[in-house]
């Protein structure tokens, strides 16, 4: 079943066109890749489906709905969450406070319900509590919950970085370049947890730079080059295709 | 509490134990000793009123505030004009004055706080001074820079606390009702809100938290609590002037957050308790306490910027970890 | 009904204080240039400008030149002392804007209560510069001193624009303005280009202070008014331009004059707070640009 239908999606800056109408489909379940050399509208894809800007022409389906051009709080609340490269974590608060932070879309209540806490709240704050720990276990960060966040390593900064978005309770989660900067071994633990989350019902779509990565966990992936698609298919497609390596020549990362 | 994993339990719960006894020591000899000490004293849990306000805007939300004594001002002679000219009961005139504070606050607020940087700490700055200018302008109401005597002290009906030591005690009292307030803030959605945005604006508003609303709500509340400390001032002192809510009150009520410091639960409050208490050393110097205040506050801003309370648990270091791009 | 000749006199004597205004709006300017830092305790220089030269012209009976001519270097000096101990440290450190802010006013309530302590708390004041005037030009005088000021805002200006263009140390700060790293790297000694631009407008706001103590007078709490109307003068001029800062401080020098016909003199402060929060929220994104986000 379709969740996310891109379709001839167009953007502009003056006389830059960063994105060429674009067009792709997401199943429901997919771990769906969009990748392409530096500078390719990646990115700007990702900012036209979140609602961090709005298109030139084209539309966004999400769930049978009209997304387009939506602000980027209502298309989150929708179920569409995202990481941003250059969004930073809370450093100085603990592990466990980021991803507790990360529920505030998912969850109500303002001054009143903080001071006079009734029912509701309690049960409320029991259940981010809950879901914290957990989203910390599924990401594997469980024992350093009291930890300030600025003390992690590089690879489970990022780790607490989607499990941050995941408390927004996504549907569709999209991650930027999750794998950018994290060496072999980092990089394996994020595709794993990656997976894990895939598993439990959750639609992925990620930019990545890191080929290995996505051939390992792709499904199908779009290829960008100079704002338009170049390719889509499965990874084994996307590999041979001509265009793909033309592309990419000379950036040595597919192998 | 959330530093459990990385020190043991142990000496927390010692610090706990020992704070309550400092505390309770204190409160047992300011009592007991009476007279000045009591004066002291109050300014200090007043000050620990103001600054708990100030700690939720600038040490959970990150923002910054030059401009507070504007609504002390407004609460001190709120309740001075309604309790001397219109002989209302303390406690209406206490609520009166926090609720035009939050008013106030709101609408001043609303486009105050969409600025950033220098051209906040200015516009808040600019509050605070237009309030002082306008407390001895105002002269009809305010009794200008002479200064407003004869405000009762509080009570409640034909019931006045006379002395100093039952004021003392209701005031501590409000002032635990602050901290709990505080404290009740802090561990809720609402407060994570505000230490998020404390920390990185980008961020909380890519989780969907409305960065503005929430800095605005911050700010109404901070001034709600120094609309009550200059309520309370006014009660205690029984006189006001535009120089009590001047510009000295800016620093010295940062050199109070920062000494106890910012961001923590009780640092405004051991801060208002010690810089109050220290220089009682230099009484009658009213000029050189100003000096040293700003001198300490220079000092801790330099060498110390979260505070002394830092220094405690310096046992968590701040590591070389790269920060995330 | 006001008489248009009280109105274009308030506009001629509100000028002249506006230049005085645009001079600590350029003193800003030159710190925020090279440090990127709004020094709150602008306002200072202007007061300890006046209180110095009213106690050397008094104390010592030094004539005027020789007062003005230790008392702005002086001021100078109180400028690097701060760069030294409050600001340059806390660079350093990359402690947060607001913090060297709060730092900046700590100074100034500091060096207000030592005034108090040393030269008092009543208002001072000294003759003007040249004995004689006002000019008379149809219905409006013009005092000599307006035009002493006038002469030395105009001649400053031009002063600074040519060391900033012309001479080696002018062009080093110029550098640690635009990128200090890459100043540091073309072995401008960055520092003390920083200890200069501190000089520099110290000496500039003591100077200000030096030319509108006779028209008005000096006092331990003149500072935080003439800062306030300064770095309104600042903003208006974008925090870069110095005619800008003129102009700014004309508006300003005016509107308050005006204000001060209709409201009355206890109103002045009230008018330049006010025309600041205006001006600060029409432009509330600021003039400042990106570098006000630290």
């Amino acid at each position: 079943m379709t969740l996310l239908s891109v379709s001839n999606l167009t953007k502009s800056f003056g006389g830059i066109v960063a994105n060429d109408s674009v067009s792709f489909d997401l199943n429901e379940g997919d771990i769906y890749a969009v990748i392409g050399p530096n500078g390719a509208g990646k990115t700007t894809l990702f900012n036209l489906i979140s609602g961090v800007l709005r298109p030139t022409s084209g539309s966004v389906q999400y769930a049978g709905r009209d997304i387009t051009g939506l602000a980027q709080a209502d298309i989150a609340a929708l179920g569409v969450v995202r990481t941003y490269q250059l969004v930073q974590l809370f450093r100085q608060r603990t592990v466990e406070e980021n991803v507790q932070i990360g529920f505030h879309l998912a969850t109500r209540g303002g001054v009143g319900a903080a001071l006079f806490r009734p029912g509701w709240v309690r049960r409320q704050e029991r259940m981010v509590r809950e879901k914290s720990r957990e989203l910390l276990r599924l990401v594997g960060l469980e024992s350093q919950a009291g930890l300030v966040a600025d003390k992690l390593p590089y690879g489970q900064q990022r780790l607490l970085k989607i499990a941050r978005a995941m408390a927004a309770g996504p549907k569709l989660l999209m991650l930027d370049e999750p794998a950018a900067g994290l060496d072999t071994q980092e990089t394996s633990v994020l595709g794993d947890v990656i997976q894990r989350i895939n598993d439990q019902g959750i639609t992925i779509v990620l930019i990545e730079h890191d080929m290995n990565l996505v051939m390992r966990m792709a499904t199908r992936i779009t290829v960008l080059d100079f704002g338009k698609k170049i390719a889509e298919g499965t990874p084994v497609e996307v590999k041979v295709n001509p265009a793909v390596l033309a592309a990419y020549l000379g950036e040595a990362e597919l192998e | 509490m959330t530093l459990r994993s990385t020190i043991s339990a142990k000496p927390q719960v010692w610090a706990t134990a020992l704070a309550i006894a400092v505390a309770v020591a204190l409160l047992a000899y300011v009592f007991g000793r009476g007279g000045y000490v009591v004066t002291v004293m109050g300014f200090a849990v007043i000050y620990g009123v103001f600054v708990t306000g100030l700690n939720l805007f600038m040490g959970y939300a990150g923002q910054a505030s030059f401009g507070q004594n504007a609504f002390a001002a407004l609460g001190g002679y709120g309740t001075a004009v309604l309790c001397a000219d219109y002989g209302l009961e303390p406690i209406v005139a206490l609520v009166l004055s926090a609720t035009l504070s939050a008013v106030i606050a709101l609408i001043v607020g609303y486009p105050t706080l969409r600025l950033r940087g220098h051209y906040l700490a200015m516009a808040t700055f600019a509050l605070g001074l237009i309030t002082y200018e306008l407390s001895i302008e105002q002269s009809g109401l305010t009794r200008g820079f002479m200064g407003f005597s004869g405000i009762p002290p509080l009570g409640l009906g034909r019931f006045q606390l006379l002395s100093e030591r039952a004021q003392l005690a209701v005031f501590i009292l409000i002032m635990l009702l602050g901290v709990w307030v505080a404290r009740r803030l802090r561990g809720s959605r609402f407060g994570r809100a505000l230490l998020a945005i404390g920390e990185s604006e980008p961020a909380a508003n890519a989780l969907g938290i409305q960065v503005f609303r929430y800095k605005l709500v911050a700010f109404v509340i901070a001034a709600v609590y120094a609309s009550v400390a200059g309520s309370m001032f006014a009660h205690f002192v029984g006189y006001i002037s535009p120089e009590v809510f001047g510009l000295s009150m800016v620093t010295l009520s940062f050199t109070m957050l920062y000494v106890g410091g910012i961001g923590t639960l009780w640092g405004p409050i051991a801060g208002a308790v010690l810089v109050s208490f220290l220089p009682q050393l230099l009484r009658g110097f009213r000029d050189m306490q100003d000096i040293i205040y700003c001198l300490a506050l220079i000092v801790i801003l330099i060498f110390v910027p979260k505070g002394l309370a830092s220094l405690w648990s310096l046992a968590v270091r701040r590591s070389d970890v790269p920060a995330e791009r | 009904m006001i008489d248009t000749s009280i109105i274009l006199q308030a506009v001629i004597d509100g000028a002249g204080v506006g230049l005085i205004y645009g001079l600590v709006g350029i003193g800003y300017c030159v710190i925020y240039n090279a440090t990127g830092i709004v020094n709150f305790a602008q306002g200072v220089f202007v007061m300890l400008g006046g209180m110095l030269t009213y106690t050397l012209l008094t104390s010592l009976g030094l004539p005027m030149i020789v007062a003005v001519a230790i008392a702005i270097p002086l001021v100078g000096v109180v400028g690097v002392v701060i760069e030294w101990f409050i600001v340059k440290p806390m660079l350093v450190r990359n402690s947060p804007m607001f913090a060297i802010i709060l730092a900046t006013l700590a100074v100034q309530i500091m060096i207000e209560r030592i005034t108090i302590m040393t030269a008092g708390d009543q208002p001072r004041t000294f003759h003007e510069f040249t004995a004689g005037g006002p000019l008379r030009l149809g219905p409006v005088a013009v005092g000599y001193q307006l035009i002493w000021v006038l002469v030395c805002s105009v001649g400053l200006v031009l002063l600074l624009t040519l060391f900033f263009k012309y001479t080696r140390i002018g062009n080093a700060v110029r550098a640690c303005a635009q990128n200090r790293d890459a100043a540091a790297l073309l072995g401008i000694p960055v520092a003390r280009m920083l200890a200069v631009s501190f000089a520099l407008s110290a000496a500039l706001g003591a100077i200000a202070g030096i030319l509108i103590t006779p028209s008005q007078y000096t006092a331990f709490n003149v500072g935080v008014p003439f800062g306030v109307s300064g770095f309104i003068a600042a903003i208006v001029g974008g925090f870069g331009s110095a005619s800008g800062a003129f102009v700014g401080g004309i508006v300003l020098g005016v509107a308050q004059a005006v204000a001060i016909i209709i409201f009355g003199a206890g109103y002045k402060t009230v008018a330049a707070l006010a025309v600041l929060l205006l001006v600060l929220l029409l432009f509330p994104s600021g003039l400042l640009g990106k570098r006000s986000e630290k």
